[in-house]
C-alpha cells in the first residue's frame, strides 16, 4: 500500500480488494447519486442564466424558461429528474450500506459524512422546489416555516436564516436562491470529495 | 476479421463518444445561451383601430393589453392575473374576466370578485399619440 495520503493519489489508487471490486456488493449506487449531481451541477448553472428569483419574477422566469427558450424545457426537465433520481439513488445507496454492515468502524466517519449528505441532498430538492414560485411552493415554504418555528428558540432564527422573508404568496426568496445555487451544492460537493478519499482510506469499492 | 479488444480500446471509444456528445452539445448551448427571448421588450404599445364608445374590452392581438373607450376618454387593462400570473380572458356576454389558471374571476372593471386573485387588474397609461392611433406605456401602472 502507498503510503502517500493526497486526494488524487486516493482516487486512483494502486489496488482495490477483489471483493470491492463486485457490483453486487455497492450497485453503484454511490456512483450513480454522483452522476446525478454533476448533472444536476451543469444543468444547473445553465438555468441560472435564465432564472430570476423573487415574488414577480420567479414562477414567470421558470414558465418563460421552460416554453420560450430554445432547449430550456429539456434543460429544466434534466434539473428536475436528476434531482429526483438524486433522492432515490441517495436513499438507496444508504440502505446497501446498512446491509452490508459498511457503517461498522473503520468506516464510522463516512457514515456520519453520508449522512450529511443524505440530509443536504433532501434540503436541495426542497429549496429547489421552493425557487419554481408556484402555488404549492408558497404552500411548502409556509409549511417548513411553521415546523422550524416549533423547535423553541431557534426555531425562528433557523427560518429566517434558510429562507429569509418566505410566505404562502413567495417562495422565491434571494436567501433560498443563494442557498440552492450556490452554498449548499459547494457543501454537497466538498462533502463528497471528502466521502470518496475516505473510502480509499478505509480500504476501498469499486473505483468510479 | 477478428479483433482483440483490449482496455485500452474500449477507453478510446469512450474518449471519442464523449468528445462527439460534447460537440453535440454545442448547438442547443449555443441556442439557449443566446436566447433573447426573455429580454425586456419595450414597454410602448401602439394601436390603431376603431374603438366604439360602449363596446366590450378589446385585446391588442401579441400583447396581453385590453382597451375600451369611455365617455371620458380611453382605457388600457392588463390581462395577467395578480394571483399567478396567468393571461387571463374577458367574456363580454358574463362580463367577466377569467383566469383559467385557479380560476379568479373579476368583474368588469378588473375588480376581483372570486378565486385567490388579491388584487385588482392593473390597469396602465393610454393616450391618443395624435395620428389617430393610441400610445399605451405598460410600464406606467395607474392602480
Ligand atoms: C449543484 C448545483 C445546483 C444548481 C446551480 C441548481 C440550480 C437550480 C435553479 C436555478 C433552479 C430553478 C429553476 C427551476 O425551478 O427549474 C433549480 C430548481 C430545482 N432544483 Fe436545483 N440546483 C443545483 C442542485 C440541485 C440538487 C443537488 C437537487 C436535488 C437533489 C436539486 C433539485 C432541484 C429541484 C427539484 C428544482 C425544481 C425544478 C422544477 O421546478 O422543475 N438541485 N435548481
Ligand atoms: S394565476 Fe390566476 S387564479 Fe392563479
Amino acid at each position: 500500500m502507498s503510503q502517500k495520503r493526497g486526494f488524487l493519489n486516493h482516487i486512483r489508487p494502486h489496488g482495490v480488494s477483489e471483493k470491492a471490486m463486485s457490483f453486487g456488493y455497492t450497485f453503484c449506487l454511490g456512483g450513480v447519486s454522483f452522476l446525478a449531481f454533476i448533472v444536476l451541477g451543469l444543468t444547473g448553472i445553465l438555468l441560472m442564466f435564465h432564472y430570476l428569483p423573487g415574488a414577480k419574477s420567479g414562477y414567470a422566469s421558470v414558465t418563460t424558461l421552460a416554453s420560450v427558450i430554445p432547449f430550456g424545457g429539456l434543460i429544466r426537465n434534466l434539473h428536475f429528474w436528476a434531482g429526483q433520481v438524486m433522492v432515490v439513488s441517495v436513499s438507496l445507496h444508504m440502505v446497501r450500506v446498512v446491509r452490508t454492515k459498511s457503517y461498522r468502524p473503520p468506516k464510522e466517519w463516512n457514515w456520519l459524512v453520508g449522512m450529511s449528505l443524505l440530509v443536504l441532498t433532501l434540503v436541495l430538492d426542497f429549496t429547489g422546489y421552493l425557487l419554481r414560485g408556484s402555488q404549492e411552493s408558497g404552500a411548502a415554504a409556509a409549511v417548513a416555516v411553521h415546523i422550524l418555528t416549533l423547535l423553541p428558540g431557534i426555531g425562528r432564527p433557523l427560518a429566517q436564516m434558510f429562507l429569509g422573508e418566505v410566505s404562502a404568496a413567495n417562495s422565491s426568496t434571494l436567501m433560498v436562491y443563494v442557498w440552492h445555487c450556490v452554498a449548499l451544492p459547494f457543501l454537497a460537493l466538498w462533502l463528497q470529495m471528502f466521502h470518496f478519499w475516505k473510502i480509499r482510506k478505509d480500504g476501498g469499492v469499486r473505483p468510479l | 476479421m477478428a479483433r482483440d479488444w483490449t482496455r485500452r480500446d474500449v477507453l478510446k471509444m469512450g474518449k471519442g463518444a464523449l468528445v462527439a456528445a460534447g460537440l453535440l452539445s454545442l448547438y442547443p448551448l449555443t441556442r439557449y445561451l443566446g436566447s433573447r427571448e426573455d429580454a425586456v421588450a419595450s414597454p410602448i404599445i401602439s394601436f390603431k383601430g376603431e374603438l366604439k364608445k360602449g363596446a366590450p374590452w378589446q385585446n391588442i392581438p401579441q400583447t396581453r393589453v385590453w382597451l375600451r373607450r369611455v365617455s371620458g376618454g380611453y382605457q388600457a387593462i392588463l390581462a395577467t392575473c395578480t394571483h399567478l400570473g396567468c393571461e387571463v380572458r374577458y367574456y363580454p356576454e358574463q362580463r367577466e374576466w377569467r383566469c383559467p389558471c385557479h380560476g379568479s374571476v373579476y368583474d368588469e372593471d378588473g375588480r376581483p370578485i372570486r378565486g385567490p386573485a388579491p388584487l385588482p387588474l392593473p390597469r396602465v397609461a393610454v393616450q391618443p399619440a395624435g395620428n389617430g392611433s393610441l400610445r399605451i406605456d405598460t410600464s406606467r401602472k395607474l392602480n
